[in-house]
């Protein structure tokens, strides 16, 4: 269903986008949250980067996200015109065509692609085209609309950034950013179903089958909880692994039994406003968990590098 | 007359104007941007890149 027919109109139109508008399109709140867990896939991994590549890397998956964001919102338009919390986006409000969308998104992930590639390596380039592939074609076309479990697959579209900074730098895999990937990858669930279960009506509205929406609030909260012991334990495996130390093991603790607190308290709290409240705090300590997360992560290998022979 | 007047085609309002300009300068500003990057990148991995015998 589309809300906005743009060619019912035979007369050529004017565009009247502010560069503003085609910012909005990039999704720039999630942009930082990529471009920050990139950078840290970038620093924990070995070896010497040059700063330039290093720039030139986070600036294309960045890119490269953006362009995500452009053509997730070009196919979306007609659901986001439904929910207020995406009403306001550049294509409901007709302020971008959808057409102007597909072109601006397909051009930035081309040249983001092909950047990433020819400038650093291609393993890294074809990673960043698979995971603009994952979140366009395998979570925004064929999950969101279809499946309860829409953002549980589609999580690793936003869990692959640090995995992509990883092979930039080394040209390679290994165990480490596959890590960061599973924690970003247990952490969506929680995050999104929290979001989900205050903007439950939004998302029935637009007919996309969120977990609440199709298996009912109770559910979910029973479902929140459970991908939150895991994405705790996931989080701190590392360090009895043997892949990052105490540091960021005892940051993973402490960070891992306040979210557990708070999915604990999500699941118990079922009615009114206490129930609102719960799932609101889940919300947001969750982005302030996996920041604080790779914060730590960063730190360290910051502090290595100042003081090597204190740490 | 008026039926003879030439056509003006599509005239622009001055926030279309300017909003293109915006738009003009912000494209021109990206292409800025890729073509030092490509500069710089090319001197980081080999500056024997730009000695080419002819």
């Amino acid at each position: 269903m589309s809300v906005i027919d743009h060619n019912a109109i035979d007369l050529p139109r004017i565009s009247e986008a502010s560069v503003a508008d085609y910012i909005a399109l990039l999704k720039p709140r999630v942009m930082s949250l990529v471009i920050f867990t990139a950078l840290v896939g970038l620093v924990i991994a070995p070896g010497h980067f040059h700063p330039v590549l290093a720039f030139t890397s986070i600036l294309c998956i960045a890119v490269g996200a953006g362009a995500s964001g452009a053509l997730n919102m070009w196919y979306e338009s007609d659901i986001d015109a439904l929910m207020s919390r995406t009403a306001n986006r550049p294509i409901p409000r007709g302020r971008v065509t959808r057409p102007e969308a597909l072109a601006f998104g397909m051009v930035l992930a081309f040249f983001s692609v092909m950047t990433l590639g020819i400038l650093v390596n291609w393993l890294a380039g074809g990673l960043l085209a698979f995971t603009i592939f994952f979140y366009v074609v395998i979570y925004t076309m064929l999950l969101k609309r279809w499946t309860a479990q829409n953002i549980v697959i589609g999580g690793a579209a936003g869990a692959l950034p640090p995995v992509v900074a990883w092979a930039a730098a080394t040209g390679s895999l290994a165990v480490e950013p596959l890590l960061l990937f599973l924690i970003i990858f247990f952490w969506t669930p929680p995050h999104f179903w929290a979001l989900a279960l205050f903007r439950n009506d939004d998302y029935a509205r637009a007919g996309v089958p969120m977990l609440p929406v199709v298996a009912g609030p109770d559910a979910t909260r029973l479902q929140i909880l459970l991908y939150t012991i895991v994405l705790v334990a996931v989080a701190v495996a590392p360090w009895p692994l043997g892949y990052f130390d105490a540091v960021y093991g005892i940051a993973s603790l402490l960070l891992g039994s306040w979210m557990l607190v708070l999915a604990v308290q999500v699941y118990q709290r079922r009615e009114g406003t206490a129930a609102l409240r719960a799932t609101r705090k889940l919300f947001a300590f969750s982005i302030l968990y996996l920041f604080a997360l790779f914060a730590t992560l960063l730190v360290e290998v910051v502090a290595r590098a100042v003081a090597p022979s204190i740490w | 007359m008026d039926d003879k007047q030439e056509p003006k085609g599509i005239v622009l309002t001055e926030a279309q104007k300017k909003r293109r300009r915006e738009r003009s300068v912000a494209i021109a500003l990206a292409l800025g941007v890729l073509v030092v990057l490509f500069f710089a990148v090319t001197l980081v991995k080999g500056p024997a890149v730009l000695v080419r015998p002819m």
